[in-house]
Parts: C-alpha cells; structure tokens; sequence
C-alpha cells in the first residue's frame, strides 16, 4: 500500500455574493498518495480550481472561505492553520502550477530570479551562489536546452511550453511532496502538451511526489492518472481507478462527457453519425434543483433523483474502488 | 459554373518587420506562403495546425479582412483580389466568419436582436418591420435559441449560446460560404458537441461551405470532409480526412495526431515526440521548415523547400521521405 499523504474530507467552500452564498465547492472527499496521479475532470465551474485553491490556502477571504470539512496534509490539518505555518508548506511541501504559463510569470525579473526567489523562501541555508547552481540545475531537469544562458532570459524571450517548464521547475524546485497542476497543458499544443506531460511523468518518476492533475480534457486524464475523480456543480459524482472510469463509466454524466468527444474510430470517408450530446447546460450555483444535480440533464431521471430520496451520495458500485454518486448508476 | 465554390491560387500575406531608429523595414514574416487550394458547394475543409502557423491569417485573408500580399482568390468564378471596397461588399453578404471567442465578438450594449439585425441594415435586406423580425424569429429557431433572446444582451447567455448568436448573426445576410475560425474552442465538451452538431445541420439544410480552422483534430476530423495541415506558413499535406488520419504521409502530420490524448485506456499507438518548437516564422530554417523537428530529414531537406506530390488526386503533400 502506497504512502497517503493527503487526505479532503467532506470540503465545503462558500462564497459570499450579493446574491446569497453559493458553495462552490460541496462535500467533496478525496485522498492522494506518493508518486500516484489523481484527475481531477469537470467542465468550467465545477469546482475544480476552487478545491486547489483551497488546498493551497488560497482562497480569497473574503469573500471566500472553507466553511466546513478536513484536509490533512500528512496528518496535520490545513485548514485555518495559522498563515506563517501555511508559508512554510505551501511552494514548499505543496507547489502548484497554474493554466497560463504566459501570466504566472513575472515579466521584469528574469526567469533565474524567479526560481531563485522560491529557493531562498523555503531553504534557507543555502548561500546565493548554491541558489544560483540550483537553479540552473531545475532548468535542465526539466529539459530547457542551455539552461546557463537561459536562466538569464525574461519570460518574453521564451515559448510558451518554455514558460510551462519554468513554472514546474519552480514548483519542483523545493522538492515538493504533491503537485497540484492546475489545467497545465491547456494553452499548450498539442505537439508541445505531449513533451510537458511525458516530462510530469518522468519527475513524478524520479521525485516520487503525488500529482493532483486539474483538467477538463479525459484525453490527458486517461494517458496521464491513476484514479479520477468526475466533479459536477461542486460535487465528485463519480471517482474510480483510471481503467475502471473509462470502460466502465456508472455516471450518466461521465458517460456523457466521453460521448461527447468526438472519436477516430470510423474509418469510412462519409459524415459519422451525429456526436452525442448532454441536453442543457449546468444550472446556476444559486439556483441548484433539489435532489441530483444533474438531472434536468439526464437520460435515465426517474422521481428519486428529483429529491424524494434526498441528494445522492456518493457511494461503492461495483468495485471496490469505483464510487458514484447516482440512484439509477448505468451498468 | 465550376463546381468549386472557392478557388485560392498560391496566396501570399507577408507582415512587414519594422526595425531601427527610422522604423524602417528590415525583414518580412510570411505568415502565408504560397498556398493553394479549392473548396467545392457544400463541402468542408479542415485547417489544422499549431499556434502561430497562419492558420487564422488564411482565413482573414480569404474574406479580404486582412489584405493578403499576392495570390488570387477566385470566390463564384471571379477574382476578389482586385475589387473595390464597395464591390467587397457585396461579395461580403456572401461570405461571413464565425470567431473564436464568443465573449468577445459581442458587442455588450446591443441587444441580441439588434446584432442580428446589424448586418441586414448594411446590406439592406429585410427592411420591412414586420418581414424583419420574422427573419429574425427564423434565425433563433434555427440556431435553437427561444424567441425571448430578441430582447437581451449578451452577457445573460451562456458561452454555447453566444456562440449560437454568433453563428445566427452570420447567417442573417444568407451567406454561401462561412470562414468558422476555431468556433468550439472556447467552450466545454457537451457544449461544444451541441455546437458541432448544429454547425453540421445548418450545413445540410442551407446548403452552406465551410472552411473550419481549429487546433482540436478530433474535432476538425469529425466535420470535415478534406483536412489541410499547416507548419510555419505552408500547407504541406491535405487529404480526405479518414485518409489523412490513417494514412498520413507528412511526418509533422502523423506527429500531430499521435500527440493527440485519447479518451480511452485501451490500444494507445506508440507516441511520437517531437523534439524542440516551432521555429520563429521570421527566420524560418532552410528547406523544408520541418526539418530541425523531423525524424526522417536528410541533407536534401535541408537544402530544398519539398514541392508538392501527388499521392492521388484528393491527397497532396510536401515531403521528400513521407512515411510509407
């Protein structure tokens, strides 16, 4: 059994709005374990991004807040730490990169300073020059070609899947003990998506830190995770192990969004069929039905998920490992 | 009448790089090079490529929103080229594009109605009050949006309904031809096959021609009938677009779609992993622009800009050493 090393239970993120509190992020649960990947999918405002952030201690106070729930980091809880304890792990012991490599970093220093920064932050017994070494050292780790001139560059002077590898050598550069990455391949190409997601790979490899991977693309999920967890309106509807979700999907929702991609499978030169869709959009955070969620959406709604039964909880399918949150889950 | 809709004969767009204290001219970025080809009534062709590879400049400047520096562009049996502004626009009312980013194509303080009915006024179509706003009713119910969004504004809609108005404004003038440039890329996978779908039966029902640009191959397979693939400035490989994905003969096009993530657990084909960027369009390397990245590049390649071979009459590509 691999090493957990952090652990959300039951988080509840509010946010204060002239309109009421919404919860952005509702009951949600997950563990991550050293040198594992878990996926984190959803479309926009599924609560994905708020749950880093609430990992990292970053959520805007106001208006934001965890109103309730745990997340322990190695046993010790993060939330309402005290902020000078919380400095020490956070860039430290929990790094994150962020989607847009070409606004994360700063312009006017060059981009040696900026790894430089997080080194004197968080190890300080190293002496300027040793900082220096070290990060000319993350710049080839991540395989930036002439890291010794290139630590000298401005973040203009860079690509943008140069920037990207300046972030994860900046969040790498303390040795942390999870990556939370944050749609890190989605401004990218696809040709240059490939070369940064082979390189998570191989530092996960050499590294051994656990990844908290933030997409909305199952592509880069199902080359890329160990275990997936489905987010939906600030809820995890369904989390499985890699394999299971993608061949045997319970959720109607999971089931929609691989349907909706289109596939290569066809090989006749005519019009494919028509791509399945989902039906509607997400509902608004401060207008959500009662009972499911999902249901103005779902094919298979039937009277309990319109909240006779209560919400739908999150609970063991057919695996062990595989849970949905469903009353009527597809086989 | 030719079958082709739209004929495009070895268009150039150079952007000009100004330089020194005198803002003089010192280089030129060919953004477009010598790119041709032909788009038949009803059809789509794909356009797929990496940022920065011309992609959107082609489209630009086939509608004549960017000038383009030499090239024809045979629009209905006539050269578009050379006409004037006035003539431009009523060749306009037959051409129209759809934007990327719906967020940011609408403007915020015009209702929807009057966006949509912006480009008839120009064009002077519809101009009884009445006959107007039953095209206007027509065209929500063609694009699936209910007839109350007349008196909204953009920001009550959602992504995938804007894009929706977006698609319903250039509609309005009865276009034949629609540049879609990347019209699915700002939005999420359910929305996005909504989107596709509809772009697909507006197409059967109007008859319409598309030049669908995006970045996402999946999807730009799915809709196309005929894929062009750029790097750096050229088209180097169009085909049928099952044809192109199975039998891809330009190695940068076979590298495009194995680094493509699939949905999916099972059966993943080895990667290919290109090496290195692309290279800066204003001092692209000689010979085949490739070259730096490719795998199978000899010293011929590095010479020569490769012409165009014909594997048949629908797949043409530019390659010296094309994948067997």
């Amino acid at each position: 059994m691999t090493e957990k090393i952090l652990e959300v239970k039951d988080l509840v993120v509010e946010f204060r709005t002239d309109r009421g509190a919404v919860k952005a992020v509702n009951g949600v649960n997950f563990d991550v374990f050293k040198g594992k990947t878990l996926g984190i999918v959803g479309e926009s405002g599924s609560g994905k991004s708020v749950t880093a952030l609430a990992i990292m201690g970053l959520i805007p106070n106001p208006p934001g807040r965890v109103a309730s729930g745990q997340i322990l980091f190695n046993g010790k809880s993060l939330v309402n730490m005290e902020p000078g304890e919380m400095r020490k792990i956070r860039g430290n012991k929990i790094a994150m990169i962020f989607q847009e490599p070409m606004t994360s970093l700063n312009p006017v220093f060059t981009i040696g300073n900026q790894i430089e920064e997080v080194i004197e932050l968080h190890q300080t017994h190293l002496s300027a020059s040793e900082r220096a070494a070290k990060a000319v050292d993350m710049l080839r780790l991540v395989g930036i070609p002439s890291p010794e001139k290139r630590v000298k560059e401005y973040p203009h002077q860079l690509s943008g899947g140069m920037r990207q590898r300046v972030m994860i050598a900046i969040a790498l550069s303390c040795e942390p003990d999870i990556l939370i990455a944050d749609e890190p391949t989605t401004a990218l190409d696809v040709t240059i998506q490939a070369q940064i997601l082979e390189l998570m790979k191989k530092l996960q490899k050499e590294l051994g830190m656990g990844i908290i991977l933030i997409t909305h693309d199952l592509g880069v999920v199902a080359e890329t995770c160990d275990t997936v967890s489905v987010m939906y309106c600030g809820q995890i509807v369904e989390s499985a192990d890699v394999k299971t979700l993608f061949n045997h999907p319970a959720h109607p929702y999971t089931k929609g969004l691989m349907d909706s991609i289109p596939s290569f499978d066809s090989t006749s030169g005519h019009r494919k069929e028509r791509l399945q869709t989902i039906e509607g959009m997400v509902p608004s955070l401060f207008n959500l039905p009662k009972g499911c969620n999902f249901q103005d959406r779902c094919s298979k709604v039937t009277d309990d998920c319109r909240g006779s039964q209560g919400d739908p909880v999150l609970k063991p399918s057919k695996g062990v490992d595989h849970n949905v949150a469903c009353f009527n889950p597809l086989n | 009448m030719s079958e082709y809709l739209i004929e495009v004969k070895d268009l150039c767009k150079k952007f000009p790089i100004k330089g020194g204290l005198l803002g003089r001219e010192i280089g030129a970025v060919s953004a477009v090079n010598n790119v041709s080809f032909k788009i038949k009534k009803g059809e789509t062709l794909g356009l797929v490529g990496e940022s920065g590879c011309g992609k959107t400049t082609l489209g630009r400047s086939i509608l004549r929103l960017i000038e383009p520096t030499s090239g024809e562009i045979i629009f209905n049996g006539k050269n578009i080229v050379d006409y004037t502004p006035a003539q431009m626009r009523a060749v306009r009312r037959k051409m129209q594009i759809i934007f990327q980013d719906p967020y940011a194509s609408l403007n915020p303080r015009m209702t929807v109605g009057d966006i949509l009915a912006e480009p008839m006024e120009i064009h002077g179509l519809h101009t009884e009050k009445a006959s107007r706003r039953a095209r206007l009713l027509e065209l929500l119910n063609q694009v699936q949006l209910p007839a109350d969004a007349l008196n909204k504004y953009p920001h009550e809609f959602s992504g995938g309904q804007r894009q929706r108005i977006c698609i319903a404004r250039a509609l309005a003038v009865e276009p034949e031809f629609i540049v879609c440039d990347e019209p699915v890329s700002a939005l999420d996978v359910s929305v996005q096959a909504q989107v596709v779908n509809l772009l697909m039966d507006l197409q059967r029902d109007l008859g319409l021609t598309f030049l669908f640009i995006a970045h996402d191959l999946k999807v730009v397979e799915y809709i196309s009938n005929r894929v062009a693939v750029m790097y750096l400035g050229n088209m180097i490989e169009v085909a049928e677009s099952s044809e192109l994905y199975g039998h891809a003969k330009h190695p940068y096009t076979k590298a495009l779609f194995s680094a493509i993530p699939h949905a999916s657990t099972e059966g993943r084909a080895g990667r290919i992993i290109l090496e290195g960027d692309i290279p800066s369009p204003m001092n692209p390397p000689s010979g085949c622009h490739f070259n730096p990245r490719c795998w199978n590049a000899t010293e011929e390649c590095r010479k020569n800009f490769p012409p165009i071979t014909n594997q048949s009459p629908t797949h043409q590509y530019r390659c010296y050493n094309p994948i067997q």
